[in-house]
């Protein structure tokens, strides 16, 4: 039971945690977005095991948190007006090559940062870009003008 | 103007309406509560700093020296030093059940000249104590992680039968 107990702490913990923190740490692998994403994963099974070893214990865990996880989405799925809360909502953050300051202020995105993921898409300026858009997912998607739309 | 992406709304999603406030505050409240618990770890809330209880009687002083705030599977040490006043010829801690429910106990440096039940505690004979020395005693425990609540951790010290001195505390155990 105890372990039933912990994993569903740790999952609500962790999904406010990430929800707090915000979606561009979730998508980057900068120096210290990296940092925390390994700390979080040894600091989490320490707290959830402890010093149980067991194939029973694992597959407690890792049940009740794939369970969650279902849970969730299913929750999700059927209750359109809790999206926002669990999942957040796509931020359009470039309108025709414009950045729009206060939503990359929200976010705690730059510029340059934008510039740079659009380097990726090989976009060359950001007066080639129509729409881009921070998805939930913390990925950057670029629209670019002549596109249509 | 031209119209966003599919199923994304000006309003929405660019002017953030209804969300930019909220969010921000929902956020900032959420910084503050990360920001008060790890405050209340550096104050020393959830253990497991050790802390000194001291009582003086005629016959001996007793110290103690442990943590009082502990986590579920934590390594910890409590030091009972006995300074005695007049000679003491069977020293005796008792300890409450509080120090054994769920923890391992993982050594007692030196180790008692007998171990026995005394009405539920744990009565540790340590022997004879001269008047001026003292006598250290060093437990060494682990909490087991299922270990969770406040517990009575009152030790008593004896001279055989004869009551000399009692510190009074409990333990808190976070999961």
């Amino acid at each position: 039971m105890d372990l039933v107990l912990r994993a569903t702490f740790m999952f609500a913990f962790i999904y406010a945690l990430t929800r707090l923190i915000g979606r561009r740490e979730l998508s980057s692998l900068e120096p210290f977005d990296l940092i925390l994403l390994i700390v979080l994963g040894d600091a989490i099974q320490q707290g959830l095991t402890q010093d149980d070893y067991s194939v029973t214990g694992a597959v407690l865990v890792i049940g009740t948190l794939a369970l969650l996880q279902v849970f969730t989405s299913f929750l999700s799925f059927k209750m359109p007006r809790l999206r926002p809360v669990l999942e957040g909502e796509p931020v359009i953050v470039v309108e025709d090559g414009k950045p729009i300051d206060k939503n990359l202020r929200r976010e705690r995105l730059t510029v340059e940062e934008i510039a740079a993921q659009a380097r990726l898409q090989q976009i060359e300026s950001l007066d080639e870009i129509k729409w881009a858009v921070l998805e939930t997912s913390g990925q950057l998607s670029f629209i670019k003008k002549g596109g249509g739309g | 103007m031209a119209q966003p992406p599919q199923l994304l709304t000006l309003q929405r999603h660019r002017e953030l309406d209804g969300l930019y406030t909220t969010g921000i505050v929902a956020r900032r409240i959420g910084y503050l509560l990360l920001g008060v618990v790890a405050i209340l770890g550096l104050l020393d809330v959830f253990g497991q700093r050790p802390s000194t209880d001291t009582v003086d009687a005629s016959a001996a002083r007793l110290e103690l020296y442990a943590p009082s705030h502990l986590r579920g599977g934590l390594l910890f040490m409590a030091r009972f030093r006995i300074t005695a006043h007049e000679d003491m010829k069977k020293a005796t801690l008792v300890l409450a059940p509080g120090w054994a429910e769920s923890m391992t106990i993982n050594t007692i440096e030196p180790a008692p000249t007998d171990e026995t039940s005394d009405n539920g505690r744990l009565a540790l004979t340590l022997g004879p104590i001269d008047a001026g020395d003292s006598f250290l005693l060093f437990m060494q425990f682990q909490v087991n992680p299922t270990n969770v609540g406040r517990r009575s951790q009152d030790v008593e010290l004896r001279d055989g039968g004869t009551h000399i001195a009692t510190i009074q505390r409990t333990v808190t155990v976070f999961p």
